[in-house]
């Protein structure tokens, strides 16, 4: 096998050394590409390394110390495999714990690239197999007849729309505020848009990365030209400016919004190549073919990109850790996948900026401030430094927005389409003057947003960055247009235009993806930007902050029904109406799965321990999936880590060791088979124990990476709208927000509680089996004893059955877990909360662990969020009332309750919303915090996994987050089949 | 010896047994005998043996523990009814709940505990809790203490009876506590009645003629149902005449669809269902024909609502 590897490996340096076609790829911009991967078997019978230095390929039977990747398979057949399968599943490879990666996964990445270099039309031709495949394999598993009857089912929930009436004290101008008249036939131009975004393939843009690494290039990233170290804030500033001076300012085809986040249309994918971005190199001659969301990307873009991304290969936040904290254990704990997975390696985002202050101030306005603060003559270097990078920034916003403003008055030139010119001659007016004056009128203010919008896209990472309290941001805007229009006629065309104008910016919100590996869409299914808007709720003075916006909102959430904008709503039951709670779940029903249902009374008990300012509370919206962020004033990084407690009690049951891992990880808390434990408190220790191992791990990293995004990415725009950094003249990335915290979500909650509950019973309290005798169970997967598994999931009263004790246990688990986070500091000095929803990762994970006590098999997905298991009990009520009576107080970092309602055929509408408004008001009524729904059956979803093609539309949500069903992996999609569903 | 009322089920967020959200407890016993009865399991009084052979993992533990070998793999039902002598050890045995006792003794006090938990729905939705099973009016007292603790705490009460009652009994001990009455009549004709439900349809059509002859002034509201059986109930003479009847004593009707769902039922406690396997009895309802069946009462003036 040696030998083979040798001979591969020489072939591979052959072809590099000598074909012109492959040589070009050894050298860049910087120069030479130099760096060398190792291999090896973990029984040390195989060693082999490959070394690009200056333009030539050599290969060694040996692996130096200074390699910067080494692979170490697990067995010769993993080795073997690696020639099988494409660049995309690779990752997979240690995700499998079938290879371990020592040093720089960029270098991976690299090589990666070159093979398929070599490889690459094969890998195409595999690809394409893979797709055919899949899709025979999935209409024979999962075809089954009447499709179409089922198919028409939600289509046809479109029809018979409710009529509302208008009752909420501040929606002022709509007498249906359920705006049943309107349909998405109604507006041709969005449904051009809605089609193009179904239709079209999103593509790779290079846009940004290459316009930055250039500027770098020129002027030095960690040195300037002169050989000075950079001040970091200022730097990213003037390559921020730089890259907004000189990116293409565009405007969609006949859109009302002007400005895009990239330069590819529909849809461009964006490149951070200080986070994520060189996790996408190996797939570069792929990722156009691969199974799950596929990305378009030129030749010349792959050259492009592969030159820019060289530059980048120490300087992400993941290798700034390795580096200064030569390999620290947290890190190699996180490159393992399975146990917690700390977002700062792809971004902070996460947060809600102040937006009120761009339309109300505008950017002129901002500028001013800053001004003023720098003229304080207490201010420290540092201070004036990050002042003068705010200002930098938005200048660079301001120059977007006038190039925008040029290029419209361009197109309105040369278009022949007279109502599409005054269309555009609006767009250069607007574009002149928002973002830099204050906005006045609605189209001012959505535009205004937009470009802001993107601008804040183009510092970072568009994962979670969230859009907030539209409804209030825009409800002023409205109000004023609608003062100075008189007749009802006029009045009736405007309500039209601004629903037409919301759907611009939803359609808008579309135009850009967050770049996913292929291992990726396994951990992270689906997911997009998660751009969270917030509707309803009260006003920071506590009135009723349901209001026209509010509903025109709501309608184009139902007529567009997309997956981002991820739209998610307050209702607080003393002040907003029954007349909005019906209108959410009409919409729920007609989408199937949005908006998201928030209790604001509750959710403001889990943030009352922090002491924040009522005010402040009050103006809550979600950020990414659930977690609460206090608009426009604090850094919350409210996805920083996801936490995988069932990693934990495997650990316990396995005295430190992880099963799948093979890995002596965690400390010696006791072997069961040595009869370690002859108490429940006795194994409850070890659990909490290994769990606080992790936690305090996680814990660790979060605050590495955090450093290393003060090093490598101050977000100085993003500092400039966020309260309290301007006023402390501090960056965000280093505390500047007026509070400041760190969120976590802890996944498998219901899975570890039931767990718990059946050792407990079934071990010690009943003595029914040997703790022993359940250990070996679950170590074979339950296949020795049907017996044992039989009783274990019949005999112990789960989370969600309505039974005290299990409920009690729960309620112990999410206040030990909270009380861990709570010990700690993060890097900006706040608090870490502790969350419990799982975006996808209750499928990941679940996939990666093995069996357990409560029954579950190995492999399979946990619940998603909290929510109870499907065999809990009979009665939905149950569960509801369960997971309604979890202590706030220790899920400071929301939940996410999951509710699958399968509506019979016969169903009546109007029942079938009445008793969901029934579900969230008592729930909300008995404590509960966040509910979410899916209405479709499983019949639907089985069809949607044999025809695809007829279901491109189909949204569903998972576990905080909305997906389109048919972009899930299959892990994902049959988690959602087999989800209980409640009939009604 | 006056025989315990037995419990079927609990069932909470039914949304087809009454207006809003609702819990049903199912009473255990019935007068009738229908032979599409969906509930089989309702039918006697006394307790019973349930076997689910989707559940078994066959460990045996119950063949091992009964001491009366009532349970055999070769016996077509698993459990030989003629041989059991209800002591359930069998089903304190069983891991796997595949063997169940049918009926539980619970007290009034126990039921409404239950029930309560799930108050909070009935209040947000108008629902409440629903009478069901088997024939609840069977056990006419204990069915009365329910009720009666259900309105001390502002229940909404609903009853579902097959009419074969005590009528002097039922205005006395059910009338007083009882909000809605849905009241199922099956074939109009007597004879075809005892054929198909087992006894005479003379009680049940009197009692009804006696409580829509004081509904009108009455705090309750009485709704008749039809179930629609394939080939039995939903016969056009069977349907026209109970139009007939019911003309100028209901303006309303409800009709209820029929789903084969319960076809698993017999077996599982050990009974051989009468109807051969009729092709039509495996079907759902043809939602076609529905509109047909409504229009044979809308004819006659009587609207067919759901609830």
């Amino acid at each position: 096998m040696n030998f083979i590897t040798h001979l591969l490996l020489k072939t591979m340096a052959f072809m590099f050394n000598t074909r012109p076609s492959l040589k070009k790829y050894l050298r860049t911009t910087d120069g030479w590409v130099n760096f060398s991967v190792g291999l090896k078997l973990e029984n040390g019978k195989l060693e082999q390394s490959i070394t690009f230095r200056n333009g030539k390929v050599s290969v060694s039977g040996k692996i130096a110390n200074d390699t910067d990747v080494v692979m170490r398979f697990v067995n010769k057949e993993t080795l073997k495999e690696m020639l099988k399968i494409t660049p995309n599943e690779i990752l997979g490879l240690i995700l499998h714990n079938k290879m371990v990666l020592e040093g720089n996964i960029a270098y991976l990445q690299l090589f990666n690239f070159y093979l398929s270099l070599l490889l690459g039309k094969k890998h195409q031709r595999m690809l394409a197999k893979k797709i055919k495949e899949d899709a025979v394999s999935r209409k024979k598993e999962f075809d089954t007849s009447g499709h179409k009857a089922r198919g028409r089912e939600i289509a046809d929930r479109n029809k018979n729309r409710l009529r509302g009436v208008r009752t909420d004290e501040y929606v002022r101008y709509l007498e249906d505020p359920y705006l049943s008249e309107y349909s998405i036939n109604n507006f041709p131009r969005i449904k051009k848009f809605l089609d193009d975004h179904f239709t079209i393939k999103p593509e790779i843009c290079t846009e940004r990365p290459r316009l930055l690494t250039q500027w770098y290039r020129k002027n030095g990233f960690e040195s300037d030209a002169e050989g000075k170290l950079w001040q970091p804030e200022l730097r990213a500033a003037l390559a921020y400016r730089y890259l907004m001076e000189n990116r293409k300012p565009i405007i969609h085809c006949n859109d009302l919004i002007a400005g895009t986040s990239t330069s590819k249309e529909p849809t461009g994918v964006i490149i951070y190549p200080d986070a994520q971005g060189t996790m996408i190199w190996g797939e570069l001659g792929s990722v156009d073919k691969r199974v799950l969301n596929p990305y378009t990307i030129s030749k010349e873009d792959t050259f492009v990109l592969h030159d820019i991304l060289t530059f980048w290969t120490k300087r992400n936040f993941r290798e700034y850790v390795r580096d200064k904290y030569c390999n620290p254990l947290c890190l190699s704990i996180d490159e393992r996948w399975v146990y917690y997975f700390v977002w700062k390696s792809v971004g902070i985002s996460h947060t809600i900026p102040d937006f009120p202050k761009v339309l109300n101030k505008g950017i002129n306005g901002i500028m001013e401030e800053i001004d003023t603060r720098l003229s304080d003559k207490k201010n420290t270097e540092a201070n004036i430094i990050s002042l003068t990078a705010m200002k930098i920034s938005l200048e660079g916003v301001l120059a977007y927005a006038k190039n925008l403003s040029s290029e419209a008055s361009v197109l309105a030139s040369s278009e022949q389409n007279q109502v599409r010119k005054k269309e555009l001659e609006m767009l250069a007016k607007i574009c002149a003057k928002v973002p830099a004056e204050p906005s006045e009128t609605l189209d001012e203010a959505l535009n205004a947003l937009w470009i802001t919008w993107v601008a804040l896209h183009m510092e970072n990472t568009n994962t979670g960055l969230s859009i907030g309290r539209l409804d209030q941001w825009l409800q002023p805007y409205f109000v004023k247009d609608m003062e100075k229009i008189s007749t009802e006629t006029e009045k009736r065309n405007y309500i039209a235009h601004a629903i037409e104008l919301v759907a611009c910016f939803f359609m808008r919100g579309t135009d850009h993806l967050p770049l996913v590996p292929d291992i990726g869409n396994y951990l992270f299914g689906g997911s997009s930007s998660d751009q969270a808007i917030t509707l309803g709720g009260v006003t920071p003075e506590g009135k009723d902050g349901v209001n026209d916006m509010t509903y025109i909102i709501l309608k184009v959430t139902e007529m567009l029904s997309i997956r981002d904008p991820n739209v998610n709503a307050r209702f607080n039951i003393e002040k907003n109406s029954d007349t909005y709670l019906k209108r959410l779940c009409e919409v729920n029903y007609i989408t199937v799965a949005t908006p998201s249902m928030h209790s604001d009374e509750n959710v403001a008990a889990s943030l009352a321990p922090h002491g924040y300012k009522i005010e402040d509370v009050r103006d809550w919206a979600a950020t990414g999936c659930v977690e609460p962020t206090l608009c426009g004033r604090h850094m919350g990084h409210t996805g920083s880590i996801l936490m995988n407690m069932v990693a934990a009690l495997e650990m316990a049951l396995n005295n430190g060791s992880h099963p799948s891992m093979d890995w002596n990880l965690g400390p010696s808390t006791g072997s069961i088979e040595k009869g370690s434990f002859t108490t429940f408190e006795e194994f409850y220790s070890a659990y909490t124990a290994q769990q606080k191992f992790l936690i305090d791990r996680a814990v660790e990293l979060n605050n590495m990476l955090a450093e290393a995004h003060t090093v490598l990415r101050p977000t100085p725009l993003l500092s400039s709208l966020i309260n309290g950094s301007i006023e402390k003249g501090i960056d965000v990335t280093k505390g500047g927000a007026m509070y400041n915290t760190s969120g976590s979500s802890n996944i498998g909650l219901a899975d570890v509680t039931d767990s718990l509950m059946v050792i407990k019973k079934l071990v010690f309290d009943d003595k029914i089996i040997s703790f022993t005798e359940l250990k070996k169970a679950v170590d074979t997967n339950f296949t020795g004893d049907p017996k044992i598994l039989a009783l274990v999931q019949n005999r112990v009263p789960l989370f969600g059955s309505g039974n005290s004790e299990s409920l009690a246990l729960a309620n112990r688990i999410t206040e030990f877990i909270h009380g861990c986070y709570n010990h700690h500091t993060n890097y900006r000095g706040g608090k870490y909360t502790a969350g419990f929803w799982s975006m996808s990762q209750h499928v990941a994970y679940g996939s990666l662990s093995g069996a357990l006590p409560s029954g579950r098999r190995a492999g399979k997905a946990f619940t998603p969020g909290l929510t109870p298991q499907p065999s809990a009990s009979k009665n939905f009520l149950d569960n509801i009332m369960d997971v309604a009576r979890l202590n706030p107080q220790h899920m400071d970092n929301n939940i996410a309750f999951n509710v699958k309602l399968m509506p019979g055929l016969a169903g009546k509408r109007e029942d079938t919303i009445d008793a969901m408004c029934s579900y969230v008001k008592t729930y909300f009524q008995q404590g509960g915090m966040q509910m979410q729904f899916n209405v479709v059956t499983s019949e639907v979803l089985k069809d949607a996994m044999a025809h695809p093609e007829n279901y491109r539309n189909l949204l569903v949500r998972i576990s905080g987050y909305n997906a389109y069903f048919v972009t899930l992996n299959r892990d994902m999609q049959i988690e959602l089949i087999e989800r209980t569903g409640y009939g009604i | 010896m006056k025989e315990e009322t037995l419990i079927l089920e609990i069932k909470g967020n039914s949304l087809e047994d009454g207006p809003g959200i609702r819990t049903v407890v199912f009473l255990k016993g019935c007068p009738l005998a229908c032979i599409w009865c969906h509930n089989p399991e309702g039918r006697k009084p006394g307790p019973e043996i349930s076997f689910d052979k989707t559940k078994c993992i066959g460990c045996s533990s119950c063949v091992d523990i009964c001491p009366s070998g009532a349970i055999s793999d070769s016996h077509r039902f698993f459990v030989d009814r003629k041989k059991c002598t209800l002591c359930f050890l069998c089903v304190d045995a069983c891991p796997s709940t595949a063997l169940e006792s049918v009926g539980q003794v619970m007290t009034v006090a126990t039921i409404a505990e239950k029930v309560l938990r799930d108050k909070p729905f009935f209040d947000s939705s108008g629902g409440g809790i629903t009478l069901s099973g088997g024939e609840p009016a069977l056990h006419m007292e204990f069915t009365s203490a329910l009720l009666k603790i259900f309105k001390q705490h502002k229940i909404h009460t609903l009853i579902e009876t097959c009419g074969h009652f005590n009528y002097d009994k039922f205005t006395a001990l059910i009338l007083p506590f009882i909000d809605v009455i849905y009241y199922d009549l099956k074939l109009f004709d007597e004879k075809e009645h005892k054929k198909y439900c087992g006894t005479s349809n003379t009680f049940i059509l009197d009692n009804f003629i006696k409580l829509t002859n004081i509904a009108d002034n009455a705090a309750w509201r009485i709704l008749p149902r039809i179930p629609l059986v394939p080939g039995i109930t939903d016969r056009e003479n069977n349907l026209n005449a109970l139009a007939d009847f019911l003309q100028h004593k209901a303006k309303q009707v409800s009709l209820l669809h029929y789903n084969p769902l319960w076809l698993g039922k017999n077996s599982k406690i050990g009974i051989d269902y009468e109807l051969s396997c009729s092709k039509k009895m495996k079907q759902w309802i043809n939602p076609e024909r529905i509109k047909f069946y409504e229009s044979i009462f809308e004819k006659k003036g009587i609207k067919v609502v759901s609830k």
